[in-house]
């Protein structure tokens, strides 16, 4: 806080060195009982907990992206997959963020909601052995979000909480129905589809390898699976 | 004639090197039906060409630049989101430009392969360099922040196509340089223009006796930008 105010004045001396420059302006906080912004910390932090995980992931499939553009690898449509899918996790992310804005969150501590260098350090793979290890990969790491995902929405139901002693039992009932019928629903049907191709894939591998890859790449690279 | 002859000599010389992909394949693949082993090295095969390899240093460090201001300008417009700052039109403006962000790392990757390169994700020097970020500010000490990373975008832009410009050193790569000036540069001059003037018109409306009042309207003006 005190450095948000040095440098305020500190922007204000330089950006004006005639006048008086005003940059803020009292914001009223103002409190109703019961409280409008009913959130409780638990359930904060575990969301935020997630946004982090989406974000994490979406960098996981940059990586995957990347490998698959590369020109020794050459497999253009598995990279258009794996970009458009951490395209989809980031907004995953925003849409989480967005929810959260909604319940009247994240007034404060924004700044740790992200943390950029932890982003490029928690790539755990940046290669792979064929275009079959990386969907096995990605079907790991959708199951991995869901049951992050599921962990959220025991948190938010209070069932973590009743296990303490002196806590509040608070059952977010809006947040729990939208993770639920949005969140869930989307990863289970994504992982539907993940798990499909892995099978289809599989099924080529035995026999046609390298042929079987090469067809299903530029299958996937015209939108036909 | 003559092109017969400039061709043939082209012919020639490329065919006498020992350094060229058709050379590693020559008398594998020549007339006998039994299989021949592959060659080992094969990387006179690939996509790359003249002096990449310094510009890709430089390439691959601008798609993680993008990578990271990409999620700084995410926490901006989540923090002008919640209820209190009530800035639809800031969140706005922070969100298209995280989004931009977001979309030229993917494109920047991409073209790091297309040039024969492999994507290392690693955090930018910068983050080691600058201070703490705190997203949580005043409207033009926002649009200031942005103002400063949009600038050491364009630089870092510039410094790119320096290294591909070096004509004397024999390092000259036109595909890259005019990839840099097509792609980048003349955008990021306009968002720079852009930004100054916003930072004009808040300088000299907030030190008017109508700040908040101003915001307001600034803020509207932003959301149908």
């Amino acid at each position: 806080m005190k450095a948000i105010v040095a440098s305020t004045l500190l922007l204000c001396t330089f950006v004006l060195a005639t006048g008086d420059l005003q940059c803020s302006h009292t914001e009223p906080l103002y409190l109703t009982n019961p409280r409008w912004d009913d959130m409780v910390d638990p359930c904060v932090n575990v969301m935020r907990k997630q946004i982090k995980t989406e974000l994490n992931a979406a960098m996981q499939y940059l990586a995957m992206g990347a490998h698959f553009s590369k020109d020794v690898v050459n497999r253009p449509g598995f990279a258009k997959m794996f970009f458009e899918s951490a395209s989809e996790e980031r907004q995953h992310a925003i849409k989480l963020i967005s929810y959260l804005l909604m319940r009247g969150e994240l007034v404060s501590d924004v700044s740790s909601l992200i943390d950029t260098r932890a982003l490029f350090e928690k790539i755990n793979w940046t290669k792979w052995e064929s275009g079959l290890s990386a969907l096995k990969n990605a079907l790991t790491l959708e199951a991995l979000v869901t049951k992050d995902i599921k962990n959220v929405i025991e948190v938010c139901e209070g069932h973590t909480n009743k296990k303490r002693q002196n806590q509040e039992e608070v059952n977010d009932y809006h947040l729990v129905d939208y993770l639920t019928g949005e969140f869930l629903e989307e990863q289970y049907k994504g992982q539907r589809d993940l798990a499909g191709k892995v099978s289809t894939l599989s099924k080529f591998m035995t026999d046609h390898g390298d042929l079987g890859e090469f067809l299903f790449d530029k299958k996937l690279l015209k939108g036909d699976l | 004639m003559k092109a017969f002859v400039v061709f043939a000599v082209l012919f020639v010389a490329v065919y006498a090197a020992d350094d060229t992909c058709y050379k590693k394949f020559d008398g594998i693949c020549s007339g006998t039906t039994a299989k021949s082993p592959l060659p080992v090295d094969l990387s006179t095969c690939t996509a790359s060409y003249g002096h990449i390899d310094v510009v890709l240093r430089h390439l691959i460090g601008f798609a993680n630049s993008h990578i990271v201001r990409s999620m700084e300008y995410l926490l901006m417009s989540t923090y002008y989101g919640n209820y209190q700052k009530n800035r639809a039109g800031f969140e706005k403006l922070f969100r298209d430009l995280s989004d931009a962000k977001w979309d030229h790392a993917i494109e920047l990757i991409k073209h790091v392969t297309t040039r024969g390169g492999s994507m290392k994700f690693t955090p930018p020097d910068f983050l080691n360099t600058e201070e703490p970020n705190v997203y949580e500010g005043y409207e033009i000490q926002s649009i200031a922040k942005a103002l400063d990373k949009e600038k050491q975008l364009a630089l870092e832009a510039f410094k790119v196509h320096n290294e591909a410009s070096r004509r004397t050193d024999g390092k000259h790569d036109p595909e890259i340089s005019s990839y840099i000036e097509e792609e980048f540069v003349h955008h990021q001059a306009k968002n720079i223009r852009k930004l100054a003037g916003y930072v004009t018109d808040l300088k000299s409306m907030l030190s008017g006796p109508d700040g908040s009042l101003s915001l307001f309207l600034f803020d509207e003006y932003l959301k149908g930008q």
